[in-house]
């Protein structure tokens, strides 16, 4: 650059119109509200995040059972070399890493897998009992994750860990090898049924708001089938895709309970076993540094994501225009298509369902013959000298009451989820190339990564008292709606992200022409248009809250128990018929309350 | 923008230390007036005045408890029907959530809970009780009743036994006689361990095994006519116990239920042995098909005792309710309503009046060892370590 160049490019840098550019900047919709929304976030998740961050730094009281030189309050290495570089490193950290990936990986591969073929199905061909289904293939993810692990013990249990073997060597008498029935194998396939519907409903979700005309363009020009859907359907619904694998991958590397029922007995461990157990054993530190482990890897991810995403152009699906979905004939592969999705629903659905149905009816656990056979876990009168006076299910007041507790709060919860998710879409779709909303979308991601146990201790330190212009939150509803609802982002902001990019500018282009203001535009147009994929989000939200229990555990006092705290009771007792029935409760709720915000918002649909 | 990202990161790293830093407090005078005023700790009365203690309670018409077991709820109903016009707001927990929330609790000076009822008595003393964060109370009129060992620190409510349970199907008796017996070749995969990354409690009975190092060592020689050689890197005799039955592939599990199940279903060809909590006897009543007992006679030891402790909250919204009810948890010498829920097989009231459960011994009687508070504190966190190290392969 020549000298003369430069002075003239000084020059023109006249404070005032950088000035001027900047509240030009500022003043666009999406970016007021992307700040409005960053002090959201900021509140809800970056000030825990960045608390946990900061205690990996500081002696904690209890480090004086770990080193003698600890000087709780003040400054040290110490968490950071016992995960890192000490002797426990292969075990808490490199082994659990590996597990962890591998599980991960293995997961969202089958998961996606299944996924993407049963959202094609429904959406895009002429496939009998489609309703049926679609109506179906969400539920395994309704049913609680460790539902599917017992399942599998239950089927494939072999003689190693002693008691009942499983049905599988009972009817055959071979009994199962230690693979089959423990470790990364049936990890993988439990997890993958069990998460699988994320992929199917965002990605049929994207493939129903794609027209066919898109497609047959392409036929009419020539394309074969196979060019049609590489270089036209795939790239289309690709964010969807990728905001599958996101989730699941993310979810699956936290994820504690089955990896623990299926992993432990031939000792697979995972990082969210050495988190949960550094934490319960009162030994933080440790399992936040693990947590920023998997924070690590998936950020990883969403940066790899972003780049994809970002760097191609933006495809607007919903436009302006008409819009129709011609449908794929299946023609004679029916006969094997059919089968096959028949098989994924009945591992996935009716065989848990029925196994735990089995166990709330039987008067003792693990025993299967008819004269084992009771009513009492559902309608049962209190007081006898049975199962120590409780009454059945239907009759109990303490846990109809917990049900009402848990109901309300994952309503409440994924409403403010839901909507935050939106304008989080809104602002992250419109901005796409910009740095601010960039920096919402990766910290509205943040939550899904860290530890819902981490996530709640962080929660009662900092809640506890007041801060500033927020009173001490402690006790209230709100609190618990409060942490659902940051837990819950990544799920509604994912949803609300995918809709958003599939609604065509020109849409709210035309609103502005016609002379509506923002709030109109978003109002009338955008928030209408999207919620009909954000009910995805919504749902998801409302399922995994009423399935919570340690993200809630600390920070409820006594009088608002949920029904997940009510399982932990009776299994305590070794009533695994109350615990059965209650999670049976849980899924009837779960599914009656998807049922309804499928209708309410289908009503108000725009066609 | 750069900049502005580091400017607010900064700030918010300071306000973490802010929150942070609010951690760790002395007895204060404050907290003495309280005491004096509440009359408890130094300042608790020399008598058990029961209708004064029920006067003050009712005005103040609630307690709250956080406790480890559900059965909070059983004892909670039959106190309200005693005592009518004072509420139970019971809850249960884990015992190391109990600990987190109170301690936040009383930092942020939001005072909820009254009474906790625990395990884990390493931890709830030095975190809780050497604070003054929690408060020792001992009903007068109990003071000769309970030996005094159970008084100090902090009054204990019942203490429990875990050991080791075997299938009575296949077995007459106990199918090993000696810890070190299930380190032979013959027990490999056939041995339940619980796991206490899992269940925190048997860290303090891992390290109960340590501390014994000695009686370890004696009766390994017993056992295999010669003196014990220690692997690599193992310190002594009770490590090396540990050692040598997470190397004869000891299966791990995750909940004492898990255990006695795995071990006393009734139709099973090989079962395994397992250690586990005692009062899983009682889920034998409860279920036909379960067949297990416990091993009596194992050397060096057959049993391994925890003590569950119970304890006033500093500044608890409710002092004279808690006392109350704190006094009805200990029941009376036929062990009484408020001890019924724990009047079981393999529990032992710590009243010298209240006779065990039917058909069980004195806890005198069943040879057992429990580490000591002040050795768990110290060893606790590196017994664990030392597990996870064998564990995870």
């Amino acid at each position: 650059m020549g000298r003369q160049q430069l002075i003239k490019g000084i020059s023109s840098v006249n404070l005032g119109t950088a000035f001027r550019r900047n509240v030009n900047y500022l003043r666009q919709p999406h970016i007021i509200m992307t700040l409005f929304l960053l002090i959201i976030v900021t509140m809800l998740i970056i000030i825990p995040v960045i608390t946990m961050f900061y205690s990996t730094f500081i002696w904690q009281t209890e480090d004086i059972r770990l080193s003698r030189e600890a000087n709780p309050g003040s400054f040290t290495f110490f968490h950071w070399k016992r995960v890192f570089s000490s002797i426990l490193t292969n075990t808490i950290l490199w082994i659990p890493l590996k597990n962890t990936i591998i599980v991960g990986i293995g997961v969202s591969f089958f998961a996606l897998l299944i996924g993407i073929f049963m959202a094609w199905l429904v959406a895009r061909t002429d496939i009998p009992y489609k309703k049926l289904i679609s109506a179906v293939a969400v539920i395994p993810y309704m049913v609680p994750s460790y539902i599917h692990a017992l399942s599998w013990l239950t089927l494939f249990k072999n003689d190693r860990v002693g008691g009942v073997t499983g049905v599988f060597q009972s009817l055959t008498g071979i009994s199962p090898p230690n693979w089959i029935s423990y470790g990364v194998f049936p990890i993988i396939v439990t997890l993958s049924l069990h998460y699988y519907p994320y992929a199917y409903l965002l990605v049929s979700a994207a493939l129903k708001s794609i027209d066919s005309r898109l497609e047959e363009s392409g036929e009419i020009l020539g394309a074969t089938r196979g060019y049609v859907l590489r270089r036209i359907t795939l790239p289309l619904v690709m964010p969807a895709i990728f905001s599958s694998f996101i989730l699941t991958f993310s979810r699956t590397i936290g994820i504690f309970s089955t990896p623990y029922f299926l992993g432990s007995p031939v000792r697979f461990f995972t990082i969210p076993v050495q988190i949960y157990s550094s934490i319960i054993n009162r030994n933080s530190a440790t399992g936040f540094i693990l947590s920023f482990v998997l924070i690590g890897i998936s950020s990883f991810i969403i940066f790899l994501n972003q780049r994809a995403v970002g760097e191609r152009k933006s495809f607007a699906t919903i436009g302006g225009k008409g819009f129709t979905i011609t449908l794929t004939p299946v023609g004679k592969s029916k006969s094997i298509i059919l089968p096959i999705v028949f098989f994924i629903i009945f591992i996935s659905v009716v065989l848990p369902l029925l196994l735990l149905t089995v166990e709330t009816v039987s008067l003792y656990p693990g025993s299967y013959s008819l004269q084992n056979l009771t009513s009492h876990f559902w309608i049962g009168r209190g007081g006898t000298s049975f199962a120590e006076g409780e009454a059945g299910l239907l009759r109990n007041l303490a846990i109809l009451k917990s049900a009402w507790n848990s109901v309300r709060l994952a309503v409440t919860a994924s409403i403010l989820a839901g909507f935050l998710g939106i304008f989080i879409g809104y602002a992250v779709v419109k901005g796409r190339r910009e740095r601010l909303p960039k920096v919402l979308d990766q910290i509205s991601f943040l939550p899904y990564l860290v530890p819902s146990i981490a996530f709640s201790a962080l929660y009662l330190a900092l809640f506890i008292k007041r801060i500033g212009p927020i009173p001490a939150l402690y006790g209230t509803f709100i609190l618990l709606v409060m942490i659902n609802a940051a837990k819950e982002l990544p799920f509604s902001s994912r949803a609300g992200i995918s809709s958003m990019l599939q609604i065509g500018g020109e849409l709210e282009e035309a609103g502005e022409i016609a002379g509506a203001g923002w709030g109109t535009r978003f109002r009338k147009i955008i928030f209408p248009l999207s919620v009909r994929s954000s009910v995805a989000g919504f749902i998801l939200v409302f399922i995994t809250v009423m399935r919570e229990l340690a993200l809630i555990i600390l920070l409820v006092t006594p009088g608002t128990r949920t029904l997940t705290t009510m399982t932990f009771r009776y299994q305590e007792q070794g009533y695994v018929q109350f615990s059965s029935a209650i999670s049976l409760l849980l899924v009837m709720i779960i599914f009656l309350g998807s049922f309804l915000a499928n209708r309410i918002t289908k009503t108000s649909e725009i066609e | 923008m750069k900049k502005n990202i580091t400017v607010l990161c900064l700030t918010l790293i300071f306000l973490a230390a802010f929150y942070a830093g609010a951690v760790g407090q002395e007895l204060s005078s404050e907290t003495e007036a309280w005491l004096k005023d509440v009359k408890l700790g130094a300042y608790a009365e020399d008598t058990f005045d029961e209708e004064a203690l029920y006067e003050a309670a009712k005005k103040e018409g609630e307690v709250n408890i956080y406790s480890y077991s559900s059965r909070v709820h059983k004892f909670g109903e039959t106190f309200e029907q005693k005592y009518p016009g004072i509420k139970v707001n019971g809850y249960d927990m884990d015992s190391g959530d109990i600990v987190t929330k109170v301690s936040a609790e009383q930092t942020a000076g939001n005072y909820v809970a009254d009474v906790i009822f625990l395990k884990d008595v390493a931890v709830v003393y030095n975190v809780l009780v050497a604070k003054g964060l929690a408060h020792n109370y001992v009903p007068a009129d109990l003071k000769d009743t309970i030996p005094e060992q159970y008084q100090e620190p902090m009054l204990v409510h019942h203490t429990s036994i875990q050991g080791f349970v075997y299938n009575t199907v296949k077995n007459v008796q106990a199918p090993f006689v000696s810890l070190w017996d299930l380190t032979k070749p013959e027990w490999k995969g056939k041995v339940i361990m619980p796991d206490p990354m899992k269940l925190p409690e048997f860290v303090e009975i891992y390290t109960a095994i340590v501390e014994h190092a000695d009686e370890m060592a004696e009766e390994y020689e017993k056992v295999f006519q010669e003196r014990i050689t220690l692997s690599p890197g193992v310190e002594n005799a009770g490590y090396e116990w540990l050692y040598r039955i997470l190397n004869n592939d000891a299966i791990v599990l995750g909940s004492t239920n898990d255990i006695s199940n795995a071990v006393g279903l009734s139709d099973q060809d090989n079962p395994p042995v397992g250690l586990t909590a005692f009062s899983r006897v009682r889920d034998i009543e409860s279920n036909p098909n379960l067949k297990f007992a416990f091993a009596e006679n194992l050397n060096p030891v057959e049993g391994f005792e925890l003590e569950v402790v119970q304890l006033a909250v500093n500044k608890a919204p409710h002092p004279n309710a808690a006392k109350l009810l704190l006094r009805y948890m200990l029941g009376d010498e036929k062990g009484g309503e408020g001890y019924e829920p724990y009047y079981v097989e393999g529990n032992f009231s710590v009243r010298v009046d209240v006779p065990p459960v039917e058909g069980m011994k004195l806890i005198t009687e069943i040879p057992s060892w429990s580490a000591s508070p002040d050795y768990v504190w110290l060893e606790g966190q590196k017994v664990l370590d030392f597990w996870n190290i064998n564990l995870v392969q």
